[in-house]
Order: structure tokens, then sequence, then C-alpha cells
């Protein structure tokens, strides 16, 4: 009897821990892809499709602590005072807690301002919820690496 | 009862339900800032136990230099003998709430003395907060120092 229902458990938890697996492993490649489309929509001063990406709520604090609201972020992006040339995340790294996303990684933006070039590095994490079928971004926060 | 009255109950049940949630909600948000304020109280007081209570195991914390730290490496961060926190606050706290996820934004001012020299912190902060069994525990933390 013992063996029966270990052997039922195994036929009906494998697949379904598989099936969470997968589609954990879906939520974390559609986040990240996220992430590189804002990377490109910062690139591109492209404000509509950064607008896609956030939450109407969401609250960003840039890398010189200003607190932004999305009409503000985006308003900030359009501006565009310090050039950028470039933004690369790298070292990305997605925690799920169902359907909350943690990303922490590390960007470098090539920047110039008032006639100077020069690269910004700094840590950002973002916060991530799934509306419907999509992820939104909720909450963003960036921090100059000092050391 | 006639058609005006189910829609005259439609109404008050919507209203209360809204009112209901609303409650909840705000009930929500009053917890969260109060174990925000807990968790200064904790880095002042420099007491692991607390600490330990209100982060997640999974923490992720992104220091005000851009430091990455997961739950053990901060707590020994606190505890640790270098910095001695006098005033720890935080002020402007939004609380957003997305069912039993939080986002809490503020700002975060902490005074002390570090190697016998007094210290000032000034940052900008956002908090991510879960709940789990019927508690909330912040699963990640980051903030940033505010240009003068």
């Amino acid at each position: 009897m013992k063996f029966i229902c270990t052997a039922l458990a195994v036929c009906f938890l494998f697949p379904l821990a598989e099936a969470q697996s997968t589609n954990d492993a879906a939520a974390r490649s559609n986040i990240l892809a996220l992430e590189h489309a804002w990377d490109q929509g910062l690139e591109r001063e492209d404000v509509k499709a950064l607008s896609a990406i956030f939450d109407n709520s969401v609250l960003i604090i840039d890398y010189d602590g200003k607190l932004l609201t999305k009409p503000e972020y985006l308003a900030r992006v359009k501006l565009n005072t310090a050039r950028l040339h470039g933004v690369v995340a790298s070292d990305m790294s997605v925690q799920l807690f169902g359907n909350v996303a943690i990303v922490v990684g590390v960007y470098r933006a090539s920047v110039i301002e008032g006639g100077k070039p020069y690269t910004r590095r700094g840590r950002f994490s973002d916060t991530w919820v799934m509306e419907g079928s999509n992820w939104m971004c909720i909450a963003a926060i960036a921090t100059p690496i000092l050391r | 009862m006639s058609k005006r009255n189910i829609v005259l109950a439609c109404f008050v049940l919507a209203i209360r339900l809204l009112a209901q949630s609303t409650g909840v909600q705000d009930a929500d948000a009053g917890r969260i800032r109060a174990l925000e304020n807990a968790w200064n109280e904790a880095i002042q007081e420099k007491n692991r136990s607390a600490l330990d209570l209100l982060l997640g195991p999974e923490l992720v914390l992104v220091d005000h230099d851009g430091l990455l730290m997961n739950k053990a490496n901060y707590i020994v961060s606190v505890i640790s003998q270098e910095l001695h926190p006098s005033r720890v606050v935080n002020e402007a706290m939004t609380v957003n709430l997305f069912g039993p996820v939080a986002v809490v934004s503020g700002l975060y001012r902490e005074n002390g003395i570090r190697r016998g020299k007094p210290y000032q912190f000034r940052e900008r902060f956002t908090d991510t907060w879960i709940r789990r069994n019927e508690s909330w525990i912040c699963i990640a933390s980051q903030s940033t120092l505010i240009r003068p």
C-alpha cells in the first residue's frame, strides 16, 4: 500500500514540479527580456515602449536619489540632458515569489554630460508583478557603485 | 423586491465590500509602516533577533554604496562595532500594495558615530515586502544617497 501511495505521489507530483519549473524559467526569461527592452528604450528615448513596461503607480529612485513617478521618469528620459549612448545591464539575478519577481543587477551607462563623456556604473533592483498575463514594473531603484 | 431596491442593495453591498477591502489595505499599510519603524529600532539597538524576524531568508539588499548583501552579511554589518547610530528615522514613507506585495519608498536618515567621528546618511530607499503565513517579511531593499 505504502509503495502504491509513493508511486502515485511520484506520478502526480513530478509532472507538477516539472511544469512549475518550466513556468518559472519562462517567467525569468520574460522578465530579463523586459529588462533589456528597458535598456533599449532608454537608448532610443522610446517613451512609448518604456511606458508599456511600467505600472502606472511605479515609483523610481534614480541614481541621484531623486524619486520619480511614471510621468516624471518618462519626461526625464525624453529630456535626456545627460545623453545616453549605451546602457548595458549585466550580472542580473531574478528571484521569483509567485507573481512577484525581484531583479538585481549591475548597469553601465555611457553618458555625455556638459560635453564630457563618462561611464556611470551602478547596481539596480527592480520589482515586477504579474498583472493579467503581463509582467509590470512596480518599483525600481539605482545606486552608484562606490566601492 | 422591486428592481430599484435590488439595485440599491447591490450598490450598498458594493460600497461595503469596497470599504472592507480599503480597510484591509489600510491595516496592511499601517502594519508595514510599523515594521519599517521596528527595523530602524533594530538597527539602532543592534538587535539581531528582531532583524532576523523582519527579513526574509532570501533577502537581497543593496547598500547606499552599491554593495550587494544577503541577509547574513547585512545583519553582520548592522551588528558590527564600526557604526554607532544614535538616530535612525524614516520620513515621507509611501506604501503601495499589490495584493500580497508591498513596496515602500521613503527617506532614511541615520546619524551617529563611526570610528570616533560623527556621520550622517540621507538616503532614498525602496523596500519590497511580501505576506507570508499572515505576516509581512522584507525580501528586497536598496538605498541611494541623496545628492546635496
